[in-house]
């Protein structure tokens, strides 16, 4: 299939022989991922606690999101080269494993809901109950997300 | 009771059985542990950015750091008890594990931080909205290196043998 030879080729490339090289380098890489996905997701928090009403409340979601945006993005670049880097090391592995793959699908899901519905909210008048909706989704999708990448290790 | 005879105690009682034998807590409690930091990272960053001038200039300074301080500590308070009930799980492997006594010695630093800039800095940030001094730029630099430190060093606990 071509799917597992490609991730079969993954496995031997030099990125993977550098990942799986030198013992520090899968951790850094790891920690770097961790920065990263608390700049992106803490930061996008703080918007979605904003939808909800629940803090922060002398600027309005649209003005939090607009302030952060560049810290999200410096976030979500980061966690997006660490991820795939991490990948490298073992792939044919993490392609199988359950909660990899329940993670990328949340990934996917959160990414696709916070580049159109959560920039929309954050953009533009919404209803009360919709900046709800769209604040609660959000961090519920990026909580799934940890908490997939999280069980990757246990399954 | 030795330091061994103690961690052993540790192990032995219920609460370190059932999260370490357990098929779930374990990895919730690394969930909620994981969680924590991105809910305080984003609170720290916020403030701390601030206080640099890079980001939500347009806002004042006490606005920020008074705003983000409940959640600010709300996510501190969680990062610190989930860490508390993993080190719980097993705590023979942490006393072992070099990068673990990194990790408590940054922590360490982290009261020394408070200790050092809480008055000057935090307790009245009204004071820096007409100009943030150095001490409050170098009390951010300060807490984001030590940020990344406690993250590097909570990591390479799970890769000290």
């Amino acid at each position: 299939m071509f799917a597992v030879s490609f991730f079969e080729w993954l496995s031997t490339s030099a990125v993977a022989n550098a990942m799986n090289g030198p013992e520090w380098a899968f951790p850094v890489v790891e920690s770097l991922h961790f920065m990263g996905f608390a700049l992106s997701i803490g930061t996008i928090a703080i918007v979605d606690l904003r939808l909800l009403g629940l803090g922060m409340r002398r600027q309005t979601a649209r003005e939090l999101a607009a302030d952060l945006d560049p810290w999200t993005w410096a976030g979500i670049a980061l966690m997006l080269i660490t991820g795939p880097l991490m990948f490298s090391a073992d792939a044919v592995n993490y392609h199988s494993n359950p909660s990899f793959q329940f993670k990328m699908t949340c990934l996917m899901l959160a990414l696709l809901f916070h580049f159109t519905v959560h920039r929309r909210v954050t953009k533009s008048e919404v209803s009360p109950i919709a900046a709800k909706l769209a604040g609660g989704l959000s961090l519920l999708l990026w909580t799934a997300v940890v908490a997939g990448g999280r069980m990757i290790a246990f399954v | 009771m030795s330091i061994v005879s103690t961690l052993e105690w540790i192990e032995s009682t219920d609460l370190s059985t059932a999260i370490r034998e357990g098929a779930l807590p374990y990895p919730i409690l690394g969930g909620i542990h994981l969680l924590s930091i991105a809910l305080f990272g984003g609170m720290l960053l916020a403030t701390d950015l601030r206080l640099l001038g890079w980001a939500m200039v347009r806002r004042p300074v006490s606005d920020i750091v008074q705003q983000f301080r409940g959640w600010k500590r709300f996510g501190f308070l969680l990062v610190v008890a989930s860490g508390l009930l993993l080190a719980w799980a097993e705590p023979q492997k942490l006393y072992r594990s070099p990068s673990f006594w990194i990790k408590m010695a940054l922590f360490a630093l982290v009261g020394v931080h408070a200790l050092v800039f809480r008055a000057g800095v935090y307790a009245d940030p009204a004071r820096l909205d007409k100009g943030v001094t150095t001490q409050a730029e170098l009390a951010a630099a300060m807490s984001l290196i030590l940020w990344a430190g406690l993250i590097v060093s909570g990591r390479l606990i799970a890769f000290d043998a």
